[in-house]
């Protein structure tokens, strides 16, 4: 006997007994439905990137796709991790992934891209390469 | 264990939160418990549209009703949304009384009060069932609050007493219509009527009043240790802007009534300048349709707009093979917002003065500032509380974060902060010990 399917369009209302489950899983519920939204606007965007007549078209895609996956994170609670790609900071292994690994552990090091936490747990690592200390003068 | 709920009616949504009654001596925010109203599956599960449609036969609630009145773009009949500007009124017994305009109720059947007892029959039945679905709610002792603005009446006592007889009425109307107050199909026009016939003079139930205000002090200051006792609080929902200030006095906080300001520009008013501006930058569409189209577009998505351009300053949309792109600036420089954004800081200016004239008398020299609501994140709103006002003159004012510390605990995971400022109020009002409360039964204790 095959599985019953799975309603179709719209996201199936929540199960009344969602607290039964845990708070924190029911406030996930809740802004996953709204991260769905973004997200699939996010995949129509992609799509115009892609398919792009123009440098023009495609900037304004990339804008909206930007702004999509943007509004996804925010509603899933997403936070920036470390400094912004330029800055300098001191090294720390739970936060920063090396692009080449160095044989000895750098002091500091250059954030090349930012790295995505959401409520204190790291979901990507910054990532970033060792900063070389300048020889002495 | 015994727990508080609180009822925040905004106008756009009703929300609800409870929290465990001794939860200001021993917080534990992995204990505080937002409601999940809204079970239609569509939109956020915590937040239930304030919107009530008399539709030709039967009378819808919530999602239903916004969804039946959005669906002919020609027709003049609306739902009706207004009720926390309708419960704010001087006058509320006469308010309630009114009819309801015709294109809310082209039957003429119903009076405002008819209307908001029915959706408070919903809101409270979505809170039963809400409760019921929560094993650690589910045959608790709970107490009952809701949370309204402060009464700028003098008649705050008998406008409680309104208040907690709707909502017995409206307990007896849920019993009374059954199963169809929480169905997407609503519930039959003469169904209603007899109902509500049936039902009036339904005993008040033992509720309490907190102020809005009074809330957001509540969840700004659990846990610390040097809880704020001067705050101004700046309160942007849908329908109004309220500010508040607060004084502690003998270990009880009281509103400062002198600096207490509301400005009927709001979120809605924002949305409306947004929207304007963006179809000034389409600038192709010319005829009323057009324009009508476009409305209801950026309409539909409108909070998730407003979201975008007050976290990055600048905002898109995709209508009719044109990119219109917003940004803050372009609001700013707006000749309706300008004139709001001067009312807004000549409110803020007249509270600071207030509670720098308590704050000074009580030997203080800081204060707080804190914004609530769902126009907590807008720039020109933080900006206000962040920088120093012109009259502040000795006192130093300190803003609080709009989402407090513990809302980002670990055990949320991260979901609890992005929607916080939306449910602030209703987890405040839960938070607030006895001591906070306005008023019990139909006795001000203000």
């Amino acid at each position: 006997m095959s599985a019953p399917k799975k309603p179709k369009g719209k996201r199936a209302a929540p199960k009344s007994a969602a607290h039964a489950v845990s708070l924190p899983e029911a406030l996930g519920e809740a802004a996953w439905i709204e991260a769905d939204r973004a997200l699939a606007l996010a995949m129509a965007e992609l799509e115009e990137v892609e398919a792009a007549s123009n440098q023009v078209r495609r900037a304004e895609a990339l804008m909206l796709l930007r702004q999509a996956l943007a509004r996804a994170a925010r509603v899933r609670g997403f936070q920036r991790l470390c400094g912004e790609p330029g800055s300098v900071e001191p090294y720390d292994p739970r936060r920063h992934e090396l692009i080449s690994a160095p044989a000895r552990a750098p002091a500091q090091v250059l954030i090349l891209a930012q790295g995505v936490a959401r409520g204190g747990e790291i979901l990507v690592k910054a990532r970033a390469k060792a900063v070389r200390k300048r020889a002495a003068s | 264990m015994s727990w508080t709920l609180c009822v925040d009616f905004g106008t756009a949504f009703s929300k609800a939160a409870a929290a465990p009654r001794d939860a200001w001596a021993r917080f534990n925010p992995e204990r505080v418990r937002p409601l999940m109203l809204n079970q239609q599956g569509e939109g956020n599960p915590f937040l239930l549209d304030s919107a009530v449609f008399v539709d030709d036969d039967r009378i819808l609630f919530g999602r239903a009703a916004l969804a039946r009145a959005g669906s002919d773009p020609n027709s003049r009949r609306a739902a009706l949304r207004s009720f926390k500007t309708l419960l704010s009124v001087g006058d509320l017994e006469r308010a309630l009384n009114t009819s309801a305009p015709v294109s809310i109720d082209p039957h003429r059947m119903f009076s405002m009060r008819d209307l908001i007892a029915l959706y408070l029959s919903h809101l409270t039945a979505c809170i039963a069932r809400a409760i019921g679905a929560d094993p650690e709610l589910s045959g608790a002792d709970l107490a009952m609050r809701y949370a309204a603005p402060a009464w700028r009446s003098s008649d705050g006592a008998n406008a409680h007493a309104n208040i907690t007889r709707l909502f017995g009425e409206a307990a007896a109307l849920r019993l009374h219509l059954g199963a169809d107050v929480l169905s997407p199909g609503g519930v039959d026009l003469q169904a209603a009527r007899a109902g509500l016939e049936a039902t009036r003079g339904a005993g008040a139930p033992e509720m309490g009043l907190i102020f809005e205000a009074t809330a957001a002090a509540a969840y700004s200051s659990i846990g610390l240790e040097n809880a704020a006792s001067h705050l101004i609080v700046v309160d942007m929902g849908a329908g109004t802007t309220d500010i508040a200030a607060l004084a502690a006095t003998g270990g009880r906080l009281g509103e400062i009534s002198e600096a207490r300001v509301t400005l009927k520009q709001a979120g809605d008013f924002i949305d409306g300048v947004i929207a304007n501006i963006a179809l000034d930058a389409h600038g192709k569409l010319k005829t009323a349709a057009q324009q009508a189209e476009f409305w209801r577009v950026i309409m539909a998505d409108m909070r998730g707009f407003k979201e975008t351009l007050f976290a990055t300053g600048r905002a898109a949309l995709r209508f009719d093979k044109r990119i219109v792109k917003v940004a803050v600036k372009d609001l700013e420089r707006d000749k309706d917002f300008r004139l709001f954004a001067g009312a807004l800081t000549g409110a803020y200016e007249r509270g600071i003065g207030a509670l720098r004239d308590r704050a000074l008398a009580d030997g203080r020299r800081e204060v707080e500032a804190i914004a609530v609501g769902g126009g907590a994140a807008a720039p020109f709103i933080k900006a206000l509380v962040q920088r120093k006002p012109r009259n502040a003159g000795k006192i130093k004012v300190i803003a609080r974060p709009a989402t407090p510390a513990w809302a980002h605990a670990p055990a949320f995971n991260g979901n609890l902060a992005p929607v916080f400022p939306q449910l602030a109020i209703a987890i405040g009002g839960a938070l607030a010990p006895e001591s906070m409360i306005a008023a019990r039964g139909g006795v001000s204790q203000a």
